[in-house]
């Protein structure tokens, strides 16, 4: 099944990345039809498409952006949150490998828009090859005048820079990300203050995910309705999935959101591969609950349909677990991959995530009895909101969710381990 | 005769001859009693509830609080940190404690001097109740003799390494850690079997 | 004009000015919030999530040290969510702690401890072996540090930050693993050490020089005034009155020095504590030198006085004495007997204006000013500088001198005692046991510590009380007052 693809436009084409590519496909237009509006103009633009945050949390971008307060003659910033992080998703290395130059695009007219005049794109440090193109797409934007000072004779100024992390999924929250390009620990700061009023170097900031900024360019060539042809009322547009597990065609697929999960498993992706069963489906990344076949058959992917679930639609990482995974040993990869991100902050988080650690290990040691199921549960609800920021709630859920969705196969393992009680 | 209350009559004076009686009768009463008493224990008639100690044996029970010990680690050394539980929850204020820093990490506080003041100490187990790593116990020897003008002050020396004690006896916490589905803890049982045994001579 | 907001706390209505959090209102009302990682002299952390409150109308709990009094708002402290929250927020605290409490000095003044027997009180569930960390470390003069108690509430972190600005403290590593400490072979070098150890919540941060001396339920503390330097940081004396024993020094907040103080007035308890300590007066009057009660030696001194001329006689005087000493002494001596040779006695070594930007004054006497006025009080000339050298020379026969409590302020202290061999006859009167060896002193009367006695300082910036003081440290030992009144009674009977 053909979609129509936006933010993948240049996909597939000859010299994919290179700027030429880009213009040839009717790129930095929309930058310049932005520089002839007014900048409220463009937020209201961007609130009546309805256009949500990509990266996980789904934040009305338009919302977003309406926050930063008028210009007072100090600097402001505006930072692409590249850090992709998100265990399953790998939608935003692909776009930076096969469109970077949209990245671009969108940052020029999110920065006209709020009054920023520096930008960075943060990539993980995990993307050797990724950050060579970005850089490559800068250098090449540069070039052609579509950034530096005033320009084509806009009198917008913005300068673009790269900057990667050095390997912490905590520095894809953006408060762990703006510490972390402030040259420190990547610890996420309180909030209040929002980073719209108090950000970088306490400066108002705007943070936003790779692919949000990709939907800009669209958004202010055709206008808020073509921009909703796609998608739901509440989740209007397109959004790229990456769909992992024992499929036949897995990959990274621009769909509308909306559009069915059972349809883009059987029918895009070519359903399960060598005879298996979908056990469960993780729709949002590591930190999702899980949906259950039953859910799977009804389930369409949008914000609403997800959080009805019990789960939520989050960066958009779809994994398959199939019938011959087993269960306790993906609990235990998202224990561990939690207890060892966790910056550490706050309590909670850090003793919570190295206890579930702990408790799932015990499990598959064999130290542990039946009682630890239920006490995971537990730590896990205790985990939940009450920290700085989202990574111990990230840590919880799924931790919940095994123990709620599989909980009597974990205990059949521990006694079939033979622990004692 | 409302108001009138008959009242015994007082007692006469007796004369001289009368008390003599008096005072004879109960002391010669009060003799019978004790040459009878001593007639039937030296013809074996009647037990006498003497305990003929040492040659006897004097049965105290398991929970009887005599003379402190202070327990040692698996390698020798006196269990307690110094942590200063006992000397605080003694009525009679009479365990004095100076910590000190231990050579090695692990162990890192001790007591460089631990003392009881025996004529003080009421024995009511107090600092065994409160001791949370089972370094002082009030163990079975009763016998504590000595002179006016010694030092009636047990130093950490005599607590925890007397002869008696054989060697020294291992605080249940440590044999906890070595074996820890028991209750069982034969090292120190046995010692203080020996200890109570050792009364007897 | 300032704004105050009026919100709603368990009920009552509380206004304060706008921007106060809901933690510094609750102190102020003073509601209990449970709290590790905030302090009042330092910034918002936010970090130990154990001061969570219930605001009507928010779906999840907040923390009271970051949230804004805002006009209407309700907030609940004793919701059954709160307590739930307490409890797991503590059992969060305890998983990785280590059961140290027999051998750690905070025993007893233990945040985990107090707050454990509030508002805990739960049945722990953790049965996981837990996490292992360097543990007595030394990493100041003054500090041990054990980063496995540590509950990473970032307080001493922040302090380095803020208050020293010497950014020598990190917490390395992420998640179970974070550790707090200092940067590879560096140690810290201020002269505000000891004050992490009095933030931290934990026994991460001890006191070397309290380390194991004593149980803190043990001592008794008492208001006092640092006697160190004319900044006179108010301070807690710490000690046991019934061994006449005193153990440490802790600031107290105040205007003046806020919540901290300075390493160097850590140990002015050690110079009262009985060993080192005048415990007897001495009089050599009738020929050799010998101890004997204070009542005796000042009955000596006064047929002494008795028998000179006021001419012949001399006083010396340091400034670390209160202002009500002076004033008996100088109505004594000056006003009443004529005695119109007063000279100062300060350590030549000094530069009294130096400020180290923090607390610490160059000035090491507690009360420079107030001696000045006691004298410019009596008619005699204020003269700052050190006037010892001028006594020496001068050629008193009767010399009363009132030495400085602080023996360790004076570095040249030795030195200037010797030179007085030349006059005939010296009275020290003096808290330390040294003046025993010099042979220049004859006469010697023993004197009260600064935490035994009441009266006030004139500091820096104002007027500084001792208001509690401790029993006297032996039966023999006087202030300034005392002894004048005995003097007087002595002489009026000559």
């Amino acid at each position: 099944m053909t979609h129509e693809k936006i933010i993948l436009a240049t996909e597939g084409k000859e010299n994919q990345r290179s700027i030429d590519t880009y213009l040839a496909n009717g790129g930095y237009t929309a930058i310049k039809k932005a520089a002839k509006m007014d900048r409220k103009a463009i937020i209201d633009l961007v609130k009546a498409s309805g256009l949500r945050g990509r990266g996980g949390a789904g934040f009305p971008t338009g919302l977003k952006w309406s926050f930063v307060p008028p210009d007072d003659g100090k600097p402001k910033y505006l930072i692409c949150n590249n850090d992709e992080s998100e265990p399953g998703t790998f939608k935003d290395r692909h776009i930076s490998s096969v469109n970077p130059h949209m990245i671009i695009e969108g940052m020029l007219i999110g920065g006209y828009t709020v009054g920023a005049e520096k930008g960075y794109i943060y990539s993980r440090w995990e993307f050797q090859l990724e950050i060579g193109y970005l850089e490559q797409a800068i250098k090449e934007a540069y070039e052609a005048g579509f950034l530096g000072q005033n320009i084509f004779g806009s009198g917008i100024n913005f300068e673009l820079d790269h900057y990667s992390g050095a390997g912490a999924y905590i520095c894809g929250e953006e408060t762990g990300l703006i510490s972390s390009l402030e040259g420190k620990k990547g610890q996420p700061k309180l909030k209040p203050p929002f980073p719209a009023l108090e950000g970088y170097l306490r400066r108002p900031t705007v943070v936003n995910n790779t692919e949000t900024f990709c939907n800009i360019p669209h958004i202010i060539t055709h206008g808020a309705e073509v921009f909703r042809r796609y998608g739901t009322e509440k989740s209007p547009g397109t959004k790229l999935f990456s769909i992992s597990g024992a499929l036949n065609r897995p990959g990274v697929y621009e769909v509308p959101l909306g559009y069915s999960l059972k349809k883009l498993i059987e029918e895009d992706c070519g359903g399960l591969k060598d005879g298996k069963k979908i056990k469960a489906v993780v729709p949002g990344g590591m930190s999702a609950p899980l949906l259950m076949p039953a859910q799977v058959e009804t389930a369409t992917l949008d914000y609403e349909c997800m959080q009805e679930m019990g789960s939520m639609l989050g960066s958009g990482a779809i994994m398959i677990i199939d019938d011959q995974q087993d269960v306790v040993d993906l609990l235990r990869i998202t224990t561990d991959f939690f207890a060892h991100e966790s910056c550490g902050q706050c309590t909670p988080c850090r003793e919570g995530t190295g206890w579930l650690k702990n408790l799932v290990n015990g499990i598959l040691e064999g130290t542990e009895g039946p009682a630890a199921v239920d006490r995971i549960y537990q730590v896990a609800d205790h985990m939940e909101g009450r920290t700085i920021c989202a990574l111990s709630d990230a840590a919880a859920w799924p931790a919940k969710s095994y123990v709620k969705n599989f909980g009597e196969e974990i205990k059949a393992y521990i006694e079939k381990k033979g622990n004692r009680a | 005769m409302a108001g009138v209350i008959k009242v015994a009559s007082p007692p006469e004076d007796n004369n001289l001859f009368q008390k003599g009686y008096g005072y004879i009768s109960t002391i010669s009463q009060g003799m019978w009693k004790t040459w009878s008493i001593f007639w039937e224990q030296i013809t074996g008639k009647e037990k006498t509830n003497t305990l003929e100690w040492p040659e006897a044996p004097a049965n105290y029970s398991d929970r009887f609080k005599g003379k402190h010990f202070l327990t040692r680690r698996p390698d020798g050394q006196v269990r307690c940190t110094a942590c200063f539980l006992c000397a605080t929850h003694c009525p009679a204020d009479c365990i004095h404690i100076e910590a000190g820093q231990h050579p090695t990490n692990e162990i890192e506080k001790y007591p460089v001097r631990f003392e009881i003041d025996i004529l003080r100490c009421v024995f009511c187990g107090f600092c065994e109740e409160a001791c949370p790593v089972d370094a002082i116990r009030l163990g079975p020897e009763y016998a504590m003799t000595g002179n006016y003008g010694e030092k009636w002050v047990y130093t950490k020396d005599y607590l925890a390494d007397r002869t008696q004690l054989q060697g020294g006896i291992t605080s249940v916490k440590d044999e906890q850690e070595k074996h820890p589905t028991t209750d069982h803890h034969p090292n120190g049982e046995e010692k203080i079997k020996a200890l109570a045994r050792h009364m007897q001579h | 004009m300032s704004e105050t907001v009026t919100f709603k706390l368990n009920g009552k209505d509380v206004s304060v000015p706008k921007g106060w959090t809901v933690m510094k209102a609750a102190a102020k009302e003073g509601v209990e919030i449970p709290h590790f990682c905030y302090h009042e002299g330092l910034s918002i952390a936010g970090v130990c999530r154990f001061c969570m409150v219930k605001v009507e109308g928010r779906p999840k709990l907040e923390i009271a040290c970051n949230l804004q009094a805002t006009e209407g708002m309700v907030v609940s402290t004793t919701e059954d969510e709160v307590k739930e929250a307490h409890k797991w927020a503590l059992e969060f605290h305890l998983i990785n702690h280590p059961l140290d409490c027999p051998i750690c000095d905070q025993a007893g003044e233990c945040s985990l401890q107090d707050y454990y027997m509030s508002v805990g009180k739960y049945e722990s569930e953790m049965t996981r072996p837990k996490v292992l960390k360097p543990k007595a470390l030394d990493v100041g003069d003054q500090l041990v540090l054990d980063t496995e108690r540590c509950i990473l509430c970032s307080r001493c972190v922040r302090f380095e930050e803020e208050i020293t600005k010497t950014d020598a403290l990190g917490i390395f590593n992420r998640g179970d693993r974070a550790t707090i400490g200092t940067y590879p072979d560096k140690r810290l070098e201020h002269n505000y050490q000891t004050n992490l150890v009095d933030i931290c919540p934990v026994g991460a941060f001890t006191s070397k020089d309290f380390r194991f001396k004593q149980r803190v339920w043990f001592l008794k503390d008492k208001k006092a005034i640092c006697p160190g330097c004319s900044t006179g940081c108010e301070v807690d004396v710490y000690g046991k009155p019934e061994d006449s024993h005193y153990y440490r020094i802790k600031p107290r907040h105040s205007e003046v020095n806020g919540h901290w103080m300075c390493d160097k007035g850590r140990y002015y308890y050690d110079h009262m504590n009985p060993v080192g300590r005048l415990r007897k007066a001495i009089s050599g009057i009738e020929g050799s030198r010998k101890f004997v009660d204070t009542d005796e030696a000042i009955a000596d001194l006064a047929r002494k006085i008795s028998n000179s001329s006021v001419s012949d006689m001399a006083l010396l005087v340091s400034p670390q004495y209160t202002n009500e000493e002076y004033a008996a002494l100088l109505e004594f001596f000056v006003t009443q007997m004529g005695v119109k040779n007063v000279y100062q006695w300060r350590e030549p070594t000094e530069s009294t204006e130096d400020f180290d930007g923090i607390l610490y004054r160059g000035d090491h006497n507690a009360n420079t000013a107030g001696l000045a006025a006691a004298l410019k009080a009596v008619g005699l000339e204020n003269n700052i500088e050190n006037q010892f050298d001028d006594l020496a020379k001068s050629g008193a026969k009767l010399v009363v001198a009132l030495a400085p409590e602080l023996s360790s302020t004076y570095p040249s202290l030795k030195e200037q005692i010797n030179k007085l061999e030349e006059l005939p006859f010296v009275s020290m009167w003096t808290i330390d046991g040294k003046v025993f060896e010099y042979p220049g002193i004859n006469h010697a009367i023993p004197m009260k510590g600064f935490a035994e006695k009441k009266g006030s300082f004139i500091g820096h910036s104002g007027v500084r009380k001792l208001e509690q003081p401790f029993p006297a440290g032996n039966e023999h030992a006087r202030d300034l007052v005392e002894t004048v009144e005995a003097l007087t009674k002595v002489m009026a009977h000559l």
